[in-house]
């Protein structure tokens, strides 16, 4: 494959059908190390499932995938494209944050244990460190003083922001957010995306499906544009929102959408 | 005193007559029989007691008069204690007391009327003494059986959530053959009746060579038919988690068996809890079909005690030791489903 320097995330001609439909149409990512991708695009348009494809949440039909210059996920044999073993892909997981829309944290934990989960279960921390590290990014999503209640206690925005904590102290190499305000209320949207751009500001790399254009503009350095599974256009926030729109569909969508 | 002594005579004549012919009356077989007379009085009642009519022998004996005070009044006190144990056969206790109290107005000292109306006195107890009595007469043996009972059940409520969560995880298996031969356990054993599984593995597998003690064919048969139901209960509470929490789990890492064990089981406990806890209170009365294949269980130890006493109150009591069990395990089970998922509420 070509290795940029610092390339985490490669997609190559990535291609997945649900049936007949077509969700993703040879699309082809690389995401430098800080980078940060936004993916806009109507519904059904292939962005989610983009998003699941990269952890192998969703398989794909064809194409390939490259983890810092590895090709992770499936092996090719006589052609055939096959899974990668389980362990191999929770390996890969384990590497990849992911926020989802619905925040899915575990309702029979509290907010530390939710935290606590992955590095101990899964990375086989003791507990003292996982709950040092826990305590850490509940304070980076401006938690703190949630640490011991339950999931169900808490509004939309803060459950979000555990879930981002929950992903950080995987101390992830990426982070792919699934359209992470969508389910919130209006007012929740902001505390959500002021704790995104801090992250971001430190450095991480991460994929963002989003609605929000403004914030697509102030987060990205690139935003991708999706239809019909495929990738339309990809360009600089700047040059996106200003050169991008003499596209029709585009302009259409974002007028749409503001 | 001659005058006295007629009108008396006319007395008891007049009442002769009475009787007579209330024995005309009433039993007509008896018209021949001179009534006035104790002797046949007796022979006549002799007859009815060995008809087996307690009832006209009563009547009869009715006709032996209160005797004068200077009279022995043999007969009187014979007729009475004789009606006296009549009644007591036709469990009439207020009308043998009665009876017997008859003779004592006029023989305070008589000692076969006073034993008898003592005896009476103690066949007077009410019926939640003799009860009480009836309880600790059967319920040793019977909370005997109830230990076997007691450990058929709690073997099989370790047992069969296992095999439960392991037919369940099967049904759900990527591996078709595996999740085939899951499906056929749960076919078959919710299929056809327990007692005939119990059947087929204590009386039937010997034909094959494979024998078992009735107690291990016993814990054989209901874990098995018990996690089949409990299978299908378990594999509805974790289809009933959302598959967000399933990919949540994987997506910071975890193995499918690390998922389930640290994300999804722990959260069907609270919805498992009512359904699994009626199963058990069922398994608590099903064990009581072991007793088809010799095992002395509560039930069986009753209906042999039943079958040797005829006393009701055995299988009042068995039933009794049931529901005192079924009570233990609805509180329990209350009490650990307030606990288990608190954080819904919280």
């Amino acid at each position: 494959m070509k290795t940029g320097e610092n390339v985490i995330l490669h997609l190559e001609n990535i291609t997945k059908k649900f049936g007949k439909v077509t969700a993703i149409d040879q699309v082809t990512l690389s995401v430098k190390a800080g980078e940060r991708i936004v993916i806009i695009g109507p519904s059904g348009s292939g962005k989610s499932t983009l998003l699941r494809a990269v952890n192998i949440l969703e398989e794909i039909d064809h194409g390939r995938i490259f983890f810092k210059g590895d090709p992770v996920g499936y092996t090719a044999i006589k052609g055939k494209q096959i899974l990668d073993s389980p362990k191999n892909i929770s390996r890969l997981r384990s590497k990849i944050g992911m926020v989802f829309q619905n925040f899915n944290l575990f309702p029979h934990m509290t907010v530390l244990a939710n935290i606590m989960e992955g590095p101990v279960t899964v990375l086989k921390k003791t507990k003292n460190e996982a709950e040092k590290t826990a305590r850490d990014m509940l304070k980076k999503v401006d938690l703190s003083d949630k640490w011991q209640v339950y999931p169900a206690t808490l509004s939309g925005g803060q459950k979000q922001r555990v879930a981002i904590a929950r992903a950080l102290a995987m101390n992830p190499e990426i982070m792919l957010f699934d359209e992470p305000t969508s389910a919130l209320d209006p007012e929740l949207v902001g505390e959500v995306f002021n704790t995104i751009l801090s992250l971001a500001k430190e450095g991480m790399t991460m994929i963002i499906v989003t609605h929000h254009m403004g914030f697509a503009r102030e987060v990205a350095d690139r935003v991708v544009f999706m239809e019909k599974g495929a990738m339309v256009a990809e360009a600089p926030p700047e040059k996106f929102f200003s050169a991008c729109m003499e596209n029709k569909r585009i302009a259409d969508f974002i007028q749409n959408i503001l | 005193m001659v005058k006295q002594g007629v009108i008396h005579i006319h007395r008891s004549m007049g009442r002769v007559i009475l009787y007579a012919l209330l024995c005309l009356a009433f039993f007509p077989s008896l018209t021949t029989a001179a009534v006035s007379d104790p002797a046949s009085v007796f022979s006549a009642a002799n007859n009815f007691i060995a008809a087996g009519d307690y009832q006209k022998a009563i009547e009869t004996l009715g006709a032996i008069p209160k005797p004068d005070p200077n009279t022995s009044g043999s007969d009187f006190v014979k007729s009475r204690i004789q009606t006296a144990s009549l009644y007591h056969a036709l469990k009439q206790t207020k009308k043998a007391q009665a009876a017997c109290h008859d003779v004592l107005e006029l023989f305070p000292d008589n000692k076969e009327a006073r034993n008898f109306l003592i005896a009476l006195k103690k066949e007077e107890i009410p019926f939640y003494i003799l009860f009480f009595r009836d309880c600790t007469r059967f319920l040793p043996s019977l909370l005997k059986g109830a230990v076997l009972t007691l450990a058929l059940t709690f073997l099989t409520m370790v047992i069969s959530p296992l095999g439960g969560l392991f037919i369940a995880l099967g049904r759900m298996s990527r591996f078709k053959s595996f999740a085939g031969l899951c499906w056929f356990i749960i076919w078959f054993f919710r299929g056809t009746p327990l007692l005939l599984q119990l059947f087929f593995i204590y009386y039937g597998l010997p034909a094959l060579g494979i024998t078992f003690s009735p107690f291990t064919a016993a814990i054989i048969g209901l874990s098995l038919n018990y996690s089949a139901y409990l299978g299908e209960i378990i594999r509805g509470g974790i289809e009933s988690i959302g598959h967000g929490q399933m990919e949540a789990a994987k997506a910071i890492g975890m193995t499918y068996t690390q998922a389930m064990r640290r994300v999804i089981i722990p959260q069907t406990y609270k919805r498992l809890l009512p359904p699994i806890g009626n199963e058990f209170i069922a398994l608590i009365k099903d064990t009581a079909l072991v007793s088809t294949i010799a095992m002395v269980e509560l039930m069986r130890s009753a209906d042999q005690m039943f079958n040797t006493y005829f006393n009701v109150n055995v299988l009042i009591i068995a039933a009794m030791v049931y529901l005192a069990f079924t009570t233990v395990f609805t509180l329990v089970f209350e009490r650990i489903e307030k606990k288990v998922g608190a954080y819904e509420n919280r």
